[in-house]
């Protein structure tokens, strides 16, 4: 009796995983390899035609957040843990969560009013004479995407990145200091090793985040080339082609699963 | 006396309890401002009316994805066998009124109402290659054309191929919206082809359709690539205007409507103007058609025939939203003073728009530009 118990009570939670999840999932794998009743590639010649340039530009932006996402994060935690001013401290402690809150299509409201031709960086720049009204640029483009994705994901990696060097045995620290290294080498040499696993688990997260964020180029580069979801958005709403949204779906979940399988051998070769 | 009284009251509420408990559901492709058309003017205009009915307006999104959106719901219903729909008025793109006939979900009322026979113009009897008489009743006829900052460019080319030709010459001052981020985009991609396709323009547009045409747009669109790199991209109708009056491009193709509206709003600067270049850009009517099965085909017949009345054509079509006219012209004109009826034609005369007002391709042809489109100048 108590046997079935277990199954019975985890079954409601597998029954929803089953319906709601993984049989729309197989449905529009499936959906990716059907063109008109029978089986074939063309959903996906459909898509390389139409859409490689902004598959190749979604990898090399989201890859590129992540990066700079990572950079960021260890700049933060490393003045986290090894800053000397505690006012300093306190002030970016507080400050830096910020915004985690903010939700993505705020974000891209934001930067669209900050970013354009005639936007308040533009603005800022060309009162304090660093450039002159004629050569302002619109940021709306692969760069306005980046900031955004940078500026909203940073925080969450560094949450996580600032956890995991506080719990760090501070002796190690300690112990460089005391033979001479500078904060910079210590960061570098003694710290960063440490939290590898925790910073890769956090990129490789937030890089799954980016990949499936609409809003965002919906608002700041809405047009080519631009990332692979508004052209899903776009083939689902404006022409209804289920087929070809599908492939492009796939798509994007191999570049995820890229990123997945990066984390998972490193992370295996760690536990070794 | 009394009961005559009574006998009346009696009878009045009999005629008036079956009336006052419809809710009439409107959805409408289009902009915001095709919500704010139905809410603001006709809807209270109709309940003034026909007292204790209400008018519920649903707004489905901007361009083909929104009248998309209606399409489906309607073959959702339909595959569902639904016995009464959920829609009594819907207000869709042209490109959509061919495919819903075609369906069998509209009811063809055009003859049933009064304004009917107020319909003149052929666009509202084929709807890009598909007989839609008697089903549709034009809401309006809209324009695009390419709105200019005199200050900027105080001589605007007034071509195709002087607009290519000043693009290239100023990087980045020509602002368009690709084709995917509604009409306007699109309409000027469809008035490239006509201008610089192999194919005859009068082919694209009338039929019959004929897949090796696409074979003779290659140049039109390598032409098209070179030109948008030189472009600005904008995220949709309303972008290109809102980068238009902050001055960071200078010329790019609108709507007429939105234009004018804008400006009447002073969300434009009132020196912007707008031109329509040779050989023309299209422009198309947005429908109102009533579903087979809606729920209050009556009423709904009701509220088609004041919204195309010539009264309401004047007041809220052309004075109020700045569309022309769906039904016949000269009816129109007779509400208005010269004045506002003129403000409609102040940048493009009535003979510009017989000249180079065209309609947008057949919708096979259509679909087949916009993927062309997609592989060779947005990849």
């Amino acid at each position: 009796m108590a046997r079935l118990l277990g199954p019975l009570l985890v079954s409601p939670a597998l029954i929803i995983i089953l319906l709601l999840f993984m049989l729309p999932l197989a449905a529009s794998v499936i959906g990716a390899f059907e063109v008109e009743a029978a089986y074939g590639l063309g959903n996906f010649t459909k898509a390389y035609d139409f859409s490689t340039q902004d598959i190749v530009f979604t990898a090399v932006i989201v890859g590129l957040s992540a990066l700079l996402t990572g950079l960021l994060a260890i700049a933060i935690g490393g003045y986290l843990t090894l800053g000397e001013n505690p006012t300093a401290v306190a002030i970016l402690r507080w400050l830096y969560r910020w915004p985690m809150f903010i939700p993505f299509i705020v974000v891209g409201q934001i930067l669209r009013t900050f970013l354009a031709k005639s936007g308040l960086l533009n603005s800022t720049l060309i009162a304090l004479g660093l450039i002159d009204p004629l050569s302002a640029t619109s940021y709306l483009d692969w760069r306005g995407v980046v900031i955004a994705f940078v500026w909203k994901q940073t925080p969450f990696v560094a949450l996580m990145v600032a956890g995991a060097m506080a719990s760090l045995d501070r002796g190690t620290i300690e112990a460089a200091r005391n033979l001479g290294a500078s904060r910079l080498r210590i960061l570098v040499e003694i710290i960063v090793p440490q939290v590898t696993t925790t910073l890769l688990v956090g990129l490789v997260l937030s890089f799954v985040t980016m990949m499936g964020v609409l809003s965002v180029p919906l608002m700041i580069n809405a047009q080519a080339p631009t990332m692979i979801t508004a052209d899903i958005a776009f083939r689902l709403s404006t022409y209804r082609d289920y087929g070809v949204a599908n492939a492009l779906g796939l798509i994007s979940l191999a570049i995820s699963g890229v990123a997945a399988w990066f984390y998972l051998r490193v992370n295996m070769r760690q536990g070794r | 006396m009394n009961k005559l009284l009574l006998n009346s009251t009696v009878a009045l509420a009999i005629l008036a309890s079956p009336a006052a408990a419809a809710e009439l559901t409107v959805i409408t492709a289009g902009d915001q401002n095709m919500v704010d058309y139905i809410n603001d003017y006709l809807a209270p205009l109709f309940e003034q009316q026909n007292p204790g009915n209400t008018v519920r307006a649903v707004g489905t999104g901007p361009g083909d994805a929104g009248s998309q959106k209606i399409l489906e719901r309607f073959d959702a219903q339909a595959k569902a066998d639904a016995a009464t729909w959920d829609t009594d008025v819907a207000i869709v793109h042209e490109k959509f009124a061919g495919p819903m006939v075609q369906a069998g979900y509209l009811e063809a009322y055009r003859d049933k109402i009064a304004t009917g026979k107020l319909v003149t113009r052929a666009n509202a009897d084929n709807a890009l290659g598909t007989d839609v008489k008697g089903y549709v009743m034009p809401m309006f006829n809209s324009q695009t054309a390419v709105a200019y900052n005199p200050a900027l460019v105080p001589n605007p080319p007034r071509s195709y191929a002087e607009i290519a030709e000043w693009a290239k010459a100023h990087p980045g001052q020509f602002g368009y919206n690709g084709i995917k981020g509604g009409a306007s985009g699109v309409s000027f991609v469809m008035g490239w082809v006509y201008a610089f396709s192999g194919s005859d323009a009068q082919k694209l547009m009338y039929g019959p359709f004929d897949k090796a045409e696409e074979a003779n747009w290659d140049d039109a669109f390598a032409g098209l690539k070179e030109f948008t790199k030189s472009a600005t991209l904008t995220p949709g109708n309303a972008g290109t205007l809102d980068l238009l009056s902050r001055g960071e491009i200078a010329l790019g193709p609108v709507w007429v409507d939105m234009f004018y509206s804008w400006q009447a709003d002073g969300r434009l600067p009132p020196e912007l103007k707008l031109v329509l270049p040779a050989p023309g850009m299209p422009g198309q009517p947005m429908h109102y058609v009533i579903p087979a099965k809606a729920p209050n085909k009556e009423l709904a017949e009701k509220f088609v025939e004041l919204a195309t009345s010539p009264k309401v054509q004047a007041e809220g079509i052309v004075k109020k939203f700045n569309w022309y006219p769906g039904i016949d012209a000269d009816k129109v004109k007779a509400e208005l003073d010269d004045a506002t009826w003129n403000k409609l034609f102040v940048d493009i005369t009535p003979a510009d728009l017989a000249e180079k007002g065209k309609p947008f391709p057949l919708a096979p042809y259509n679909t087949a530009i916009l993927e062309a489109y997609e592989a060779k100048v947005a990849n």
